[in-house]
């Protein structure tokens, strides 16, 4: 009785998480559309919620590795998954409130790992995994988007350079309703199987399925709906930092930093690579400005973003072991996981009651 | 050790499908707005054949955007 209560905390929490990620990293799918004036902030932001959803069913190759090559299945318990998403809820929260694009994969992966090791020590971890499967690509994927971005807008002012202004824009502007569309389709396959990958382990942790089972459908449609409402929510800080504040772009850099994220994620999908869409596609966004000319990104914003990306795992990994530590003062029951809860939840409403009193909604730039 | 550890093949493939992919569709669509900005000066230049041609360039381009992009849908969903 008590593990279910704890499941069915687990997997509201993950619910709660993929809705966080969705929120947080809608400006991933829209701000370069806003920033151009592809589309309008509202059409942008349904239109990736709506993408988002249908991205969610495409595949299951990602939710397999979060639930098979980062931490050793045997020493988890539903209790370890909700602390690790204790800790990717917080630092989600605590990177939006500040307005900094990190990512929310790396802080689901970081809380899940952080947790396992207090919980059980470092033989919990797959090393292999965690590093071949996760920290590598996580450096490789933003660079990839960097130079795809840089050498795809390079090639299409050699193209396009010397015709008329209006209509490239314009005929720019209608593929970045294309190029969004299918960077929101990424992000929704990619990121939606994270928390399919996570609710997954839980369920196997608590003997609900086999070890090694796929997700159930339950799972995949309530991972759907929970990142497209996340996404339809919005996030307007971080959608003016991706947006205008690394480079002003015009619509042919949104149309190649677009285009290489989508490009990098898919692929990357397809191999079960759990990306950061988040580094993705503001690699995609420098690349774009450093293939134009090198001093139009704001390298100060762009080092904040870095520093954020640094410090996402480990931080995770500290609010995650430490969220474990602090539900075990409460035995091994269902009490601590569901208090924990209560003042997380707690938290939650001062921190949007304090923003909210700071300043309305930023608008697009 | 390492070498063991990173998924080379994997990765190598990933690189590979992005750049060609990215880059891909940037420049086909890329073309294809050649192709409608080439339209409209010459159209407006009274050179109804080469304008033609341009349309046609422009078109095709269009439908290769559109074929690339289904045809990377497809390959994803089928990992």
């Amino acid at each position: 009785m008590s593990s279910d209560i704890i499941l069915v905390i687990v997997v509201g929490t993950a619910l709660a998480f993929d809705f966080t990620n969705g929120f947080h990293d809608t400006a991933n799918v829209v701000a370069t559309s806003i920033s151009t004036r592809a589309a309008s902030p509202q059409v942008a932001i349904a239109f990736a919620a709506l993408l988002n959803f249908a991205g969610a069913f495409i595949s299951i190759s990602v939710a397999a590795t979060v639930a098979n090559d980062v931490v050793n299945a045997g020493a988890i318990t539903p209790t370890v998954v909700f602390a690790g998403l204790i800790g990717a809820i917080a630092w989600n929260l605590i990177t939006w409130y500040f307005g900094l694009p990190s990512s929310s994969s790396h802080a689901l992966i970081g809380g899940v790992v952080g947790s396992a090791v207090v919980a059980s020590g470092f033989d919990a971890v797959i090393a292999d995994g965690v590093i071949g499967k996760v920290l590598i690509p996580a450096v490789i994927a933003p660079l990839l988007a960097f130079v795809v971005a840089g050498i795809g807008i390079g090639l299409v002012y050699r193209i396009v350079g010397r015709q008329r202004p209006g209509t490239v824009t314009r005929g720019f502007r209608y593929g970045q309703i294309v190029s969004g569309g299918l960077l929101a389709l990424a992000h929704g396959t990619n990121d939606a199987q994270k928390t399919m990958g996570i609710i997954t382990l839980a369920l196997i942790a608590n003997g609900t399925l086999a070890a090694d089972a796929d997700p159930p459908f339950w799972v995949i449609a309530s991972a759907a709906t929970a990142i497209a409402l996340g996404t339809y929510s919005g996030g307007w800080r971080i959608i003016r930092t991706t947006g205008t504040r690394i480079i002003k772009m015009d619509a042919a850099q949104g149309y190649s930093a677009q285009g290489a994220g989508a490009a990098v994620i898919l692929s990357s999908t397809h191999f079960g690579f759990p990306l950061s869409t988040t580094h993705v596609i503001n690699g995609g966004v420098m690349g774009a400005g450093a293939g134009k000319r090198v001093s139009a990104v704001r390298w100060g914003v762009a080092g904040n973003i870095f520093v954020a990306w640094l410090l996402t795992l480990p931080a995770a990994a500290a609010i995650g072991g430490a969220t474990y530590g602090v539900t075990r003062i409460f035995g091994t029951g269902a009490l601590g996981p569901a208090l924990v809860t209560v003042a997380a939840l707690a938290l939650v409403a001062l921190a949007f009651a304090r923003r909210s009193q700071q300043g309305a909604p930023v608008p697009a730039g | 050790m390492l070498a063991v550890v990173v998924e080379t093949k994997e990765l190598l493939e990933t690189a590979a499908a992005s750049l060609v992919a990215g880059v891909g569709i940037t420049v086909i669509f890329s073309i294809a707005i050649w192709g409608a900005a080439r339209f409209v000066d010459l159209s407006r230049g009274e050179r109804p054949v080469a304008a033609a041609g341009a349309a046609l360039v422009g078109g095709l381009a269009l439908a290769a955007t559109l074929a690339a992009v289904a045809v990377g849908i497809v390959v994803m969903a089928s990992g």
